[in-house]
């Protein structure tokens, strides 16, 4: 990361045709396995696995990890929304390094310190995964998924994501802007 | 003619397995190709300056809708053996806004923030940190939300059966909802576009 | 009208065509089943193969192993419900079937006293597109014969006695006896256990998921 490749990263794609893009990995994903796209699942099949391996006690008693350690007979990162998430982090790499686009740094706006926005990065972190596990899926499992199918919780999930945040983005524009 | 593959046992759990890899491939890469690796274009959304997020969003999920219906208007896919995640009502309004404001204090969602973190972002590595941790503390309260996660229980519905309507209504309705949405997301984006430049 | 689409820019041309899409699509009906269609074939072919049923022994693993992956359908009448049912079953009668809110894209397993309900059952929601719907090979009657009261015989061999034991944990486990020696001979079955006997985990629930592989 340390060289500095001097070509100078390409424009994002039209978001219409990327949004295209996404459509049809998701349709393939309807067609081949029945079932859409995901992100939060993985997470908790990790979250699962670790817990288990420091406290399998714990988990057994744990009504939301337990299941992601099912009965034992097959390992909980074998599981297909953690093969998908392994995929994601390798085709966004992938697309990164194609539009020269992979840089180490901290997104934020220019009045904010990098240790303040690591502190905010972390809390929403905390907080999204919360309302994920909460909703039964993210904006990959829920809105986007459920979207396609005209799920009526996730069209309620979805209208209930940008209400959130449009609450709450007055309050951290010292964030962003 | 038997969609979806797997539900009619084309093909085995291994190979389920490798084909989420690929489709990850595919998520990943279109997600990165919008700029969905930068929290700042991803946020922007929030403070009306660039609607990519909107844009990109229902456009897949108008891509993807209309070719599930197609597919099983022809009979090629079987649209019940899709899987619905059911209804919960209360838990899906709350954690919707919960994960609205998530979004905004931490700049991601899950599936964004591997995108970052995959093209160097050190904010999106401490966010996939906190969500290790979010997940973790809701394990832990799990007894006390269990109430709020089965609350509202409607069962897998879609919007068709909820409002009693032929689901291809819904689908126009839907293409029409983001067509205009897409208008009115170039209207918004020049107005402060406009504003920026008056200072 | 050459020039003018020409003249269109990309998002344009796809909002048009997005647009003309929706629109057709208002004719679509891509129905949940309500579209019948029976390939005689391809049932023919699944009856052929075996396709069509589940074992008991099968379903008790299942049982056993917590599963929820499937919904179990008792097709007898309440009263003989009330009296006994394979735990985690539902009862639903064969002419309240149609109305029942079962879910096409959901295993199902229906079961009655013998075969013959279960498998005119079978035909019956293959039909009306409940593609993944299988039927218990001999009913209750063969869950009793060998899940609740397996029997050794008394000329059995090493392999089957090892088996038999294993059987024997299973029908504990499910609240029956198993039957070795001399009473084998004799054809009647043991008191049915009480309903409540089987070790359904608590609260009364579908056993939890075995794992969670749906969702986001």
């Amino acid at each position: 990361m340390a060289t500095t490749i001097p070509h100078r990263a390409q424009p994002y794609t039209n978001p219409y045709l990327a949004g295209i893009g996404l459509g049809l990995v998701l349709l393939a994903a309807f067609v081949t396995m029945g079932r859409g796209l995901g992100a939060s699942g993985a997470f908790s099949a990790f979250v699962a696995w670790v817990a288990n391996g420091v406290a399998p006690g714990y988990v057994a008693r744990s009504e939301y990890l337990s299941p992601y350690i099912g009965d034992g007979s097959s390992h909980p990162l074998k599981a297909w929304l953690v093969f998908e998430v392994v995929g994601v982090f390798a085709g966004a790499l992938l697309s990164g390094l194609l539009a020269g686009r992979v840089k180490r740094t901290i997104e934020k706006g220019p009045r904010v310190s990098n240790g303040v926005r690591l502190s905010l990065a972390f809390a929403g972190g905390m907080l999204m995964a919360i309302g994920a596990d909460l909703a039964r899926g993210c904006t990959s499992g829920q809105a986007l998924t459920g979207g396609a199918l005209l799920n009526a919780g996730s069209w309620a999930f979805m209208m209930c994501v940008f209400g959130g945040a449009y609450a709450v983005a007055w309050f951290l524009r010292r964030e962003w802007t | 003619m038997s969609a979806p593959l797997f539900k009619y046992g084309l093909f085995g759990d291994e190979a389920s397995l490798l084909v989420a890899f690929a489709i990850g491939i595919g998520f990943g890469f279109f997600l990165e190709r919008a700029g969905f690796g930068s929290a700042r274009k991803l946020v922007a959304q929030f403070y009306l300056t660039d609607l990519a997020v909107f844009k990109v969003m229902f456009t897949a999920i108008v891509t993807a809708m209309l070719g599930l219906t197609y597919l099983a208007w022809m009979g090629a896919l079987d649209l019940s053996l899709v899987y619905l995640v059911p209804t919960h009502w209360a838990a899906q309004v709350v954690g919707g806004l919960l994960l609205g404001a998530g979004f905004v204090i931490g700049g991601y969602c899950p599936g964004t923030s591997l995108a970052a973190m995959a093209t160097g972002r050190v904010d999106g590595l401490v966010y996939v940190l906190g969500i290790l941790a979010g997940t973790m503390s809701f394990a832990a309260l799990f007894p006390v939300l269990r109430g709020l996660y089965l609350a509202g229980d409607a069962g897998a519905k879609t919007l068709p059966q909820l409002f009693h309507l032929p689901h291809g209504l819904v689908v126009f309705a839907v293409v029409l909802m983001a067509l205009g949405g897409f208008y009115g997301a170039g209207v918004i984006e020049g107005r402060s576009r406009a504003g920026e430049e008056r200072g | 009208m050459r020039w003018r689409w020409g003249s269109l820019s990309v998002n344009q041309k796809l909002g048009v065509g997005a647009l003309g899409l929706g629109f057709v699509a208002l004719f679509a009906q891509p129905g949940r089943g309500s579209v019948v269609t029976l390939d005689v074939k391809e049932l023919a072919t699944i009856i052929d193969t075996e396709g069509d049923h589940v074992t008991v022994g099968e379903l008790a693993g299942w049982i056993v192993a917590g599963r929820s992956d499937y919904r179990l359908i008792d097709l007898r009448t309440d009263e003989e419900y009330a009296a006994y049912h394979i735990p985690n079953a539902e009862n639903v009668t064969l002419t309240g079937l149609p109305d029942a809110p079962l879910e096409r894209n959901e295993k199902i397993v229906l079961y009655s006293e013998g075969g013959i309900h279960g498998a005119q059952a079978w035909m019956l929601m293959r039909a009306r597109g409940y593609a993944s719907t299988y039927t218990l090979k001999g009913g209750l009657d063969q869950w009793k014969e060998d899940v609740l009261f397996p029997a050794l015989a008394e000329n059995a061999t090493p392999a089957e006695r090892a088996r038999f034991e294993r059987a024997a944990a299973r029908a504990r486990f499910f609240g029956g006896s198993p039957r070795s020696g001399a009473g084998v001979a004799i054809k009647a079955l043991p008191d049915m256990p009480k309903v409540e006997a089987p070790a359904v985990p608590a609260g009364g629930a579908p056993a939890a998921p075995k794992k969670k592989k749906e969702g986001c």
